[in-house]
C-alpha cells in the first residue's frame, strides 16, 4: 500500500520538474493568477483537464499553475493553501477535489483570503455556490447514474437486445464507480429481463486486471457472453485485449466511459461499441473562464440563477454511426459563452 | 630449511592496545606448530593477520620464503595460508563440492558453465584427504557439525597441488565443539596431513596441544613468551608461561573475602541435560562465591545458563530458600531470585539503545510503575542511587547505553540485578571485554555483593580470576563435576591442581 | 525434508483440484491456456526478482521499469506519437534499457551502501515518473501488428508470450544451476561474509543480479506493451505485488539463500490459477482478497517449516 501512495509522491516530484519551471509564479506578480488542481497528470482525462486550463491561461495571457494531489488530501490542501497565501488571494482555482469534504475546506480558505474557485465532480451535497458569493464561483459535474445508463443502452442495443453481459467495476469505495454501476443496472433493469448480468467484478480501473477477469470469464461463461461493459475504458481495453488474445474482438460489443484515444479507435476499428466522452477540454477551460469573469469583475455570479452555479457538463455518447461526426466536431469554444454546454443543474 | 610462514617482529596496534609486540614466529614444511594463551593473550589478532584480515603496522611476514602483504582471507588463501574458521564458515544451502571450490569455479567453467560432473570428482579427491565419505553433491545442511568442520579442512587441502609452494593450515580451536570420538579423528587426520601440509593448531586446550603438536608458541599479552619443542614441554611450565606473574592476593581484594559463610539460600539436586552435564548437585551460602572451573564444553556454560532459565534441565531440582524455582524461562529464574550477566553483554546482557535508567529497572517494572504507568521520577532516582553507589561513569540517568565503556555497561547490569533483589548472581565471563582498570572496579562490586549476603556463582574469564575470587570452586570435566576444591583466603589452591580435574 | 521442498507443488495442485470441483470448466485446455497466457508476464517478472530475493535483497523497482520499458517498447514500433518502426528490435531494446536501470539499482544499492528496499524504490518511482511525465499522462499506442504478434500470435494454438516465459524460466534455471553467477547468488544469500571471504566478488555480483533482474523487467515490459497494445505510466500497477508474493508464495525465503526459479515458476501459478479461479467460482469480491490473503499466510508458512528443517543445529 505504502509502495502506492509513495509511487504517487514519486510521480509528483517528477511533474514539479517539468512543470515547476514552465509556470513560476511569484508575490510580486500583479496578475491575477489561474491554477488547476487535480489528482494526477498520469491518465489522460486529468491530463486533458489541465491543458484545457493552459489553453485558457494562455489565451487570457495570465500566470498558469498545476497543482497535483497524487490521491492525498492533505497534499492537495496543503498546496492550494501555498498559492492563495503566495499570491494573497488574487487567484483562481479550477479544483477537482480529492475527496468531497475537501471541497469545503477549500471553499472557505479561498473565500477567507478572497481567492475564487470552481470545483468538479466531488464536493459535499450541502455544500453550495450560493452559500459562498462570490468566492465559490460554480460546481461542475456529470451525471454519472444518466451517462451510464446511456451506454448501457448503446451496449444493450448492439447485442440485438437480449443476452448476458459481464461488468467491470471500478474501484468499490469510488463515487463514480458507485454511479456508474447504479446506472448500468437500472439499464438492464428496464430491458424488463431480456439482458442478464452475469457477473460483475471490480478490476479497480486497472487494465491488467481487466485483462485476467475477461479471460476468467471466457472460460466461465464462454459463449453465453454477448456484452462487455466496463466502468472505464482503460478496463474496457483489458477486456477488449482478452478478447483478441483469442481472436474473437470485434465479435463481442464492449462499452466503457471516458473517451480515451484507445477507446477511440477501437470504435472506428469496429472492436468497441461505444465509449461516453467528457470535454475535460472544455471543463478545465471553462472553469478557469468563468471563475476569471467573476474574480475580474466582468460576471455579476450572485445574481446569477442557481442553475450557473450546480450544472452537469455534456458527456457524449461515441458510437461507430458518430465517430466520425465525433472527430470532425469544431473542439473549439466560445470561452465567454459560459453555459453553453450545459445540461442542466445537478439534481442530488 | 626455508620456513613456510614466518613472522619477524611483528606488530599491531589497536587505539590503547598494543595486540601484538614484537611477534616473531615460524612454521616449517610438514610441521605442526600449536600455539596457545590465554583469552586476550593475541592469539585471534595474531589469525587475522596470517588470514590477511589485518593488515601489520610493523615487522615482516613471509610465505614460502618470499615477503609477503596479504590483502584479505582469498589473497592468504591463493598463497596457501588457509584457516579453518572456529565459527564455521561451510555455507548450508550449498552442496559439499560447491562448498571446497567456492569462488575459484574458473577451474571447472566449461563455456561459461560450470561442470559439475568435474568439479564433484575434485571434491571427491579432497575428501578422501580427510576420510569423509559422502557425496560430493550433498547439500551442507544435511552434514553435522563434525563433517562441516572435515568440508572445511578438504577445502583448505584443495590448495594442495594447485598453488605453487606449500600449504599452511589453520586450525582455530577446532576441538571446542567436537565430541570426543571426533577429536581423536580429528587428531589422526592432523597427524596424516604432516606429510602434505603444515599445520598451526590453536588451543587453549594444553593436552591437546600437547598431543598433537610438534613445537608449541605461549602468547601472552601480545608477546611469544615461550617457546619449546614438545618433547621437552610440560603442562605446569607452558601454563606458567600462559598465566605468566604469581597471585596477586591485592588484586583479586582477597581481604575482603567472607571467612564464615552464611545460611544455605540455595540448594542443587541431581542436575542433568542431556550431553551437556549430569548429576550436579551442590549447596550455596549467602555471601559464598561460588567458581566454576572448566574447559571450553565440560558444561560450565550450559549449567549456568540452566540456572539463568534460558535452558531447562532434563531433571533435578533446584531450591531457593527452601522453594523450588521454576527453571527453563527466565522470567521463572528472575522470580526465583536469579540473576544473570551473560558473556555476551552487548546482545544478552543489556538493551543497547535504551538509556542507564531504563536498562536498570528492565528486570523490575513493577517497583517503578503505577496502573501501567512509568514513575519516571522514582526510576531515575533509583538509577542515580545505584550510579552513585557503584560509580558508574555516565553523563546522566538518561544518556544511551551504548555509549558507555565496557566497563560501566556490566555495572548497569549489575545494578539491574540488584534492583530486582535478586538472591544469587550468575556471573558468566563478568570482565570479558573490559580493561584493567574497569576489571578490578568489577572485582570490587563483586566482593560488595558478597558482603551484602547475596550468592554468587562465577565463571571466570581466566583460572586465576576464578581462583581468586572464589571461596569454594567446582571443577567440571565432561559434563560432571569432578573436584569440589576449597579456596579459602590466603590458602588459594594451585591452579596445576584444578586443569588436572579439568583435562 | 525433501516431502516439505514440494509443499507449493502441493498448494498448487489441491488449490486446482478445489477449484475443478466448484467449476469443472477450469480443467478445459482453453482455461489451460488463458492461465499459461496470464502466467506469462508475471513469469518473466519473477525470474528476475527470484536471483534478488535469495540474495537476500529485494527489488522494489519492478513496476517502475516495467512501465519505462513499456513506453519505450512503444516508442520505438510504429505508434502514434514516434515516427520509429524498429519492429522486433525493439525487445532487445527494452531487455537492455531494463538492464541498465538495474545496473543503477545495483550501483546505487552497493556503491552508496543504501539498503536495496530504498535504493529500487527510489530508482522505481524515478521510472514511474519519467514514464508519466514524458507522455503527460496519455498512453502511446501501438500500431504495428505484426510486432503485437510476439504476444498475441500462436502457434500450437498457445499464444507466443507463453513461450518467450518459457524461454525465461529455462535461461533463469541455467544461469542458477549452471553459472558462478547462480551459485554466488546462493552463497551471498546464505552468508557473506564467507562468500566474501573465499574469494566471491560480492559488490560485483550484486550488481550484476540487480542488472539480470532489469533484463527480464525489460522484457516484461516489451511484452505488456504488446499485449496491450500501448505503453504508459499506469500499465504495470499491480505488477510488484503479484511478483513478490508469487516468488514468497513459492518457496524462496525473503532472508535469501533458500529457494529456486522452479520455485517461483510454482508460485506464479498459484497466484494466476487463484485470481483466475476465483472468478470462475464465483467468489464475491469482497470475499476475494481475504481468500488471497490467507493463501499467501498458508503457503509462506508451509515454506518457512522447509526453512527451519533445512538449518541444521
Amino acid at each position: 500500500m505504502s509502495a502506492i501512495i509513495a509511487q504517487r509522491a514519486a510521480i509528483a516530484a517528477a511533474l514539479t520538474l517539468t512543470i515547476g519551471f514552465a509556470a513560476p509564479a511569484s508575490a510580486q506578480d500583479k496578475d491575477l493568477t489561474l491554477a488547476i488542481s487535480m489528482r494526477s497528470l498520469s491518465n489522460p482525462y486529468h491530463a486533458t483537464f489541465a491543458e484545457g486550463g493552459r489553453k485558457f491561461a494562455e489565451a487570457a495571457g495570465l500566470p498558469f499553475e498545476i497543482l497535483v494531489t497524487e490521491g492525498n488530501s492533505e497534499k492537495g490542501l496543503a498546496d492550494i493553501r501555498a498559492l492563495i497565501s503566495r499570491t494573497g488571494g488574487n487567484v483562481c482555482i479550477n479544483v477537482d477535489p480529492n475527496d468531497s469534504p475537501d471541497a469545503r475546506t477549500i471553499v472557505e480558505e479561498a473565500e477567507a483570503a478572497g481567492a475564487h474557485v470552481v470545483t468538479q465532480w466531488n464536493k459535499p451535497e450541502d455544500l453550495h455556490p450560493w452559500d459562498h458569493n462570490p468566492a465559490y464561483v460554480a460546481h461542475m459535474s456529470f451525471s454519472g447514474i444518466g451517462t451510464s445508463k446511456e451506454i448501457t443502452n448503446v451496449l444493450i442495443e448492439a447485442m440485438g437486445g437480449e443476452g448476458g453481459i459481464v461488468a467491470l467495476g471500478g474501484i468499490l469505495s469510488n463515487v463514480p464507480a458507485i454511479e456508474r454501476k447504479q446506472g448500468m443496472e437500472q439499464a438492464v433493469a428496464e430491458a424488463g429481463g431480456a439482458v442478464e448480468i452475469l457477473d460483475f467484478q471490480p478490476a479497480d480501473w486497472n487494465e491488467t486486471k481487466a485483462f485476467e477477469i475477461m479471460q476468467a470469464w471466457l472460460t466461465r461463461y464462454g459463449d453465453d457472453i454477448k456484452g462487455v461493459w466496463a466502468a472505464n475504458d482503460s478496463m474496457a481495453v483489458g477486456a477488449l485485449e482478452a478478447l483478441r488474445q483469442e481472436g474473437r474482438a470485434g465479435e463481442v460489443p464492449v462499452v466503457g466511459i471516458d473517451g480515451t484515444d484507445a477507446a477511440m479507435s477501437a470504435i472506428e476499428a469496429g472492436e468497441m461499441a461505444g465509449t461516453v466522452a467528457w470535454d475535460p477540454m472544455w471543463t478545465g477551460g471553462m472553469g478557469l473562464s468563468l471563475c476569471e469573469a467573476v474574480a475580474t469583475g466582468k460576471l455579476d455570479i450572485a445574481a446569477e440563477p442557481e442553475e450557473h452555479r450546480e450544472f452537469y457538463g455534456t458527456g457524449i455518447v461515441v458510437t461507430p454511426g458518430n465517430i466520425a461526426d465525433f472527430k470532425n466536431r469544431d473542439p473549439s469554444f466560445d470561452y465567454n459563452d459560459y453555459w453553453a454546454k450545459s445540461t442542466g443543474q445537478i439534481q442530488y | 630449511m626455508t620456513a613456510v610462514l614466518e613472522l619477524r617482529g611483528a606488530s599491531k596496534v589497536f587505539p590503547g592496545v598494543r595486540a601484538l609486540d614484537d611477534v616473531s614466529l615460524r612454521v616449517d614444511r610438514n610441521e605442526v606448530v600449536g600455539l596457545i594463551g590465554e583469552n586476550g593473550a593475541g592469539k585471534s589478532t595474531l589469525l587475522k593477520v596470517l588470514t590477511g584480515i589485518y593488515r601489520l603496522d610493523g615487522g615482516e611476514l613471509f610465505v614460502n620464503g618470499e615477503e609477503t602483504v596479504l590483502r584479505n582471507p582469498r589473497d592468504a588463501f591463493d598463497k596457501g595460508v588457509a584457516m579453518v574458521f572456529q565459527e564455521q564458515s561451510v555455507i548450508p544451502t550449498l552442496s559439499v563440492a560447491e562448498n571446497i571450490f567456492l569462488g575459484r569455479e574458473r577451474e571447472f567453467l566449461k563455456a561459461g558453465f560450470i561442470d559439475k560432473r568435474a568439479m564433484n570428482r575434485a571434491a571427491r579427491i579432497e575428501l578422501d584427504k580427510v576420510h569423509l565419505a559422502i557425496d560430493p553433491a550433498t547439500k551442507c545442511s544435511a552434514l553435522g557439525f563434525a563433517a562441516r568442520q572435515m568440508v572445511e579442512i578438504a577445502k583448505a587441502l584443495s590448495l594442495d597441488g594447485r598453488i605453487e609452494g606449500d600449504t599452511v593450515i589453520l586450525l582455530d580451536e577446532p576441538t571446542s565443539v567436537l565430541e570426543r570420538r571426533e577429536v581423536e579423528l580429528l587428531f589422526e587426520i592432523v597427524r596424516e596431513l604432516k606429510s602434505r601440509a603444515s599445520i598451526v593448531f590453536i588451543s587453549h586446550r594444553l593436552d591437546e596441544v600437547l598431543d598433537v603438536s610438534d613445537r608449541i608458541y605461549v602468547m601472552r599479552d601480545g608477546k611469544v613468551v615461550h617457546e619449546a619443542p614438545t618433547a621437552t614441554a610440560t603442562m605446569h611450565d607452558l601454563h606458567e608461561h600462559m598465566v605468566g606473574r604469581q597471585l596477586d592476593h591485592q588484586y583479586y581484594r582477597e581481604g575482603r573475602q567472607r571467612t564464615e559463610p552464611g545460611p544455605v539460600v540455595m540448594r542443587v539436586r541431581d542436575l542433568s541435560l542431556k550431553g551437556r552435564y549430569r548429576d550436579i548437585s551442590f549447596d550455596l551460602a549467602e555471601g559464598e562465591i561460588l567458581g566454576l572451573a572448566g574447559v571450553v564444553g565440560s558444561g560450565r556454560e550450559a549449567l549456568a545458563r540452566t540456572l539463568a532459565g534460558l535452558s531447562p534441565p532434563d531433571k533435578g531440582t533446584v531450591e531457593i530458600s527452601g522453594r523450588r524455582a521454576q527453571l527453563g524461562k527466565p522470567r521463572g529464574a528472575v522470580r526465583a531470585g536469579f540473576g544473570f550477566i551473560p558473556s555476551e553483554r552487548k546482545t544478552e546482557g543489556m538493551v543497547a539503545g535504551l538509556t542507564v535508567a531504563e536498562n536498570m529497572t528492565l528486570a523490575a517494572p513493577g517497583q517503578f510503575d503505577s496502573y501501567g504507568f512509568i514513575r519516571f521520577k522514582a526510576e531515575r532516582a533509583e538509577a542515580r542511587r545505584w550510579i552513585d553507589r557503584l560509580r558508574i561513569r555516565t553523563p546522566s540517568t538518561d544518556t544511551p547505553m551504548q555509549s558507555l565503556s565496557g566497563g560501566n555497561q556490566q555495572k548497569v547490569v549489575l545494578a539491574k540485578w540488584r534492583i530486582v533483589g535478586s538472591r544469587v548472581a550468575i556471573l558468566d565471563h563478568p570482565t570479558r571485554g573490559i580493561d584493567v582498570g574497569a576489571k578490578e572496579d568489577v572485582y570490587e562490586l563483586i566482593r560488595d555483593m558478597a558482603q551484602e549476603g547475596i550468592a554468587v556463582i562465577l565463571l571466570g574469564d581466566t583460572l586465576e580470576e576464578v581462583i581468586g575470587l572464589s571461596s569454594r570452586i567446582l571443577v567440571l570435566r565432561d559434563g560432571a563435576i569432578s573436584a569440589r576444591v576449597e579456596a579459602p583466603a590466603g590458602g588459594k589452591p594451585d591452579q596445576i591442581a584444578l586443569i588436572e580435574n579439568m583435562v | 525434508m525433501k516431502l516439505r521442498a514440494f509443499a507449493p507443488i502441493a498448494v498448487l495442485v489441491l488449490l486446482c483440484l478445489m477449484i475443478a470441483v466448484f467449476s469443472p470448466n477450469f480443467l478445459s485446455v482453453s482455461n489451460a491456456i488463458r492461465i499459461l497466457n496470464a502466467a506469462a508476464i508475471p513469469m518473466v517478472l519473477v525470474m528476475g526478482a527470484t536471483f534478488v530475493i535469495l540474495m537476500g535483497s529485494i527489488d522494489l523497482s519492478v513496476e517502475g521499469v516495467v512501465s519505462l520499458t513499456a513506453v519505450v517498447t512503444a516508442s520505438l514500433v510504429q505508434n502514434n506519437l514516434t515516427s520509429a518502426d524498429l519492429g522486433y528490435w525493439a525487445v532487445p531494446i527494452a531487455m537492455l534499457a531494463g538492464g541498465a536501470i538495474g545496473a543503477v539499482n545495483g550501483a546505487t544499492h552497493v556503491l552508496m551502501r543504501i539498503p536495496s528496499f530504498m535504493a529500487t524504490l527510489g530508482i522505481g518511482f524515478v521510472c514511474l515518473g519519467i514514464s508519466t511525465a514524458a507522455l503527460g499522462g496519455f498512453p502511446v499506442r501501438i500500431a504495428d501488428r505484426e510486432f503485437r504478434n510476439i504476444t498475441l500470435g500462436r502457434t500450437f494454438d498457445i499464444p507466443h508470450g507463453v513461450y518467450i516465459a518459457l524461454a525465461a524460466v529455462i535461461v533463469a534455471y541455467i544461469i542458477q544451476q549452471r553459472t558462478r553467477l547462480g551459485r554466488w547468488v546462493y552463497a551471498i544469500g546464505t552468508d557473506e561474509t564467507t562468500a566474501r571471504q573465499s574469494g566471491v566478488p560480492v559488490e560485483r555480483t550484486r550488481i550484476l543480479v540487480f542488472a539480470l533482474a532489469g533484463i527480464f523487467s525489460g522484457l516484461a515490459g516489451a511484452l505488456a506493451a504488446a499485449q496491450l497494445g500501448q505503453g504508459h505510466g499506469l500499465i504495470a500497477s499491480g505488477r510488484l505485488f503479484t511478483t513478490v508474493t508469487a516468488v514468497v508464495v513459492g518457496g524462496t525465503a525473503l532472508s535469501g539463500g533458500v529457494g529456486s526459479v522452479l520455485n517461483s515458476v510454482v508460485g506464479v501459478l498459484i497466484v494466476v490459477v487463484l485470481t483466475n479461479g476465483m472468478v470462475l467460482m464465483g467468489v464475491p469480491p469482497f470475499v476475494q482478497q481475504g481468500v488471497q490473503g490467507l493463501l499467501i499466510i498458508v503457503a509462506v508458512s508451509l515454506a518457512l517449516d522447509r526453512r527451519l528443517l533445512s538449518v541444521v543445529k
